[in-house]
């Protein structure tokens, strides 16, 4: 049947996906491209082409995979991948499904560099209150750098130049590639436990790949977690490494790292001769204040002239008496002046006008005792009669024969009585 | 325990500026100023008399040698 040599689209794509499936060498591929035509799908699938200058496949990276990624692919990026190719047969096409993908040469190590210097700055690895002081006059400084090369060298010889009595010991280690970073920390914390003062920890310059063991985070922790301060001097001057940002101070060069290590003996013994002059100048400054202090008491008024002393005193006496003096005087003559004023009182310039209304008061009794005297009543021609000195005001206590005195006015009789006549009761009386 | 250079010149430093301070008795203060001095005697003696070190290297075997940066360089 001629009809029969025709194949469906599907048993042909079926056909070439059996055979790329069973080619264990597309099973796991490494591709090196440039991402174009990035779609970013709803689902966290990634569907993109990768390109060369010449070529081009399809890629797809499923949201699982794609979520592990440390970057966020986009058009133009140069990344390396690795997939399995498929073939997709509804579609009449291969692709690559990448498991991994991450970004190509320098643009990788710089994503890496700033994950890392970020999540230490967030960890408070570079804070200051971290950074340990450098000690001043160090007596024993570690090196750790490689044993041959620019580094050593300009260390060494500068600590020797400048500072010649403070030792400097070397813990050699490799500083590129990559047995570097365990080596560098294996070395730091030789030297910190080994006793120096001050350990400098760097390399020459070189490429970020050449430096990369300084960025790396085990390096960064033993900078951390190291007891004796630490100067990093890792490349020239533009180039920061992590380890420059954990270090206690950062150095742009070796040199200058040996620089910041150790002070020159000249300095030194400038700061020494400078703090004797001061401490000369003082010394011999305030001796002399003192001594100009002592002049001007001795020349003191009072010690020149002694009897001033008395003097003062003196003055001072005869001040308080004339005060005393005064006062006394004030006294009396405001006593004096209180007793004028007394004399002048009204009352005693007139004492009888204190007596006057009680000699009217006097007056008026002594007329009204003359009225009510019985003795009064005798100049009118009454008389009073008397018995045995009793005053007799009834004839019922008098009897025939009684002795009895009658007085009047100017003169007193004797007489008895002869008889008593009955009268009324009321009206006393005697004849 | 001999006092290290760096505490005695601090100690200077520091006995210096207290001098220029000017709140110390005279007494106190010449007692301060021999003490100053010979401070600074001993760090002159340090820094001029000590011996130059000599570099060195801890070897693998974890022994310190003798580095000469110029020969190894």
């Amino acid at each position: 049947m001629e009809e029969n040599k025709y194949l469906k689209i599907s048993e042909l794509n079926n056909y070439i996906k059996n055979i790329i499936d069973q080619d264990s060498f597309l099973y796991k591929v490494y591709l090196k491209g440039e991402i174009s035509n990035f779609k970013n799908h709803t689902t966290g699938h990634l569907y993109f082409t990768l390109k060369d200058d010449t070529s081009r496949i399809n890629a797809v990276m499923f949201a699982p995979n794609a979520a592990l990624l440390n970057f966020v692919p986009e058009d133009g990026m140069n990344v390396l991948v690795e997939g399995r190719i498929r073939v997709y047969a509804p579609q009449g096409s291969y692709q690559i499904y990448v498991e991994k993908m991450t970004v190509d040469g320098l643009g990788a190590l710089y994503i890496e560099y700033e994950k890392l210097k970020k999540k230490l700055a967030s960890e408070g690895l570079f804070n200051p209150e971290h950074k340990k002081p450098i000690p001043k006059y160090p007596e024993k400084i570690g090196v750790i750098t490689a044993s041959t090369g620019a580094a050593v060298r300009d260390i060494m010889s500068t600590i020797k130049r400048r500072y010649p009595i403070c030792q400097a010991i070397l813990f050699p280690s490799l500083v590129q590639g990559k047995s570097a970073a365990p080596n560098i920390v294996e070395q730091i914390k030789k030297a910190d436990s080994f006793g120096v003062d001050t350990i400098i920890v760097g390399r020459g310059g070189g490429s970020i790949e050449d430096l990369w063991a300084f960025n790396e985070e085990i390096v960064a922790r033993a900078i951390y977690e190291c007891q004796t301060p630490i100067i990093s001097a890792v490349g020239h001057e533009i180039d920061w490494t992590i380890a420059d940002f954990v270090a206690d101070l950062r150095a742009p060069t070796p040199t200058g790292a040996a620089e910041m290590a150790v002070p020159t003996i000249i300095d030194t013994n400038n700061l020494i001769a400078n703090y004797k002059i001061r401490l000369n100048k003082n010394i011999k400054s305030m001796i002399n204040t003192k001594f100009i202090t002592l002049r001007n008491f001795k020349n003191s008024f009072v010690l020149k002239n002694p009897m001033a002393i008395y003097e003062v005193k003196e003055q001072k006496y005869l001040n308080l008496m004339t005060t005393l003096k005064n006062n006394f005087l004030n006294i009396i003559g405001d006593k004096q002046r209180r007793f004028e004023n007394l004399k002048m009182n009204y009352i005693l310039q007139n004492p009888y006008q204190l007596i006057a209304p009680l000699q009217t008061k006097y007056d008026l009794l002594v007329n009204t005792l003359k009225l009510v005297n019985p003795l009064n009543i005798l100049d009118k021609g009454y008389a009073l009669v008397k018995k045995n000195n009793q005053v007799i005001k009834s004839s019922k206590e008098l009897q025939i024969k009684d002795q009895i005195d009658i007085r009047f006015a100017h003169g007193t009789i004797k007489a008895e009585v002869q008889e008593i006549k009955k009268q009324n009761e009321k009206r006393n009386g005697v004849n | 325990m001999e006092k290290s250079f760096e505490n005695a010149l601090a100690e200077l430093e520091a006995i210096v500026k207290e001098l220029e301070s000017g709140n110390v008795e005279l007494d106190e203060a010449i007692n301060k100023y021999t003490e100053a001095m010979k401070l600074a005697k001993f760090c002159s003696e340090k820094l001029n008399t000590a011996t130059k070190k000599v570099n060195e290297i801890l070897t693998e075997n974890n022994e310190l040698k003798e580095f000469d940066v110029d020969t190894e360089a």
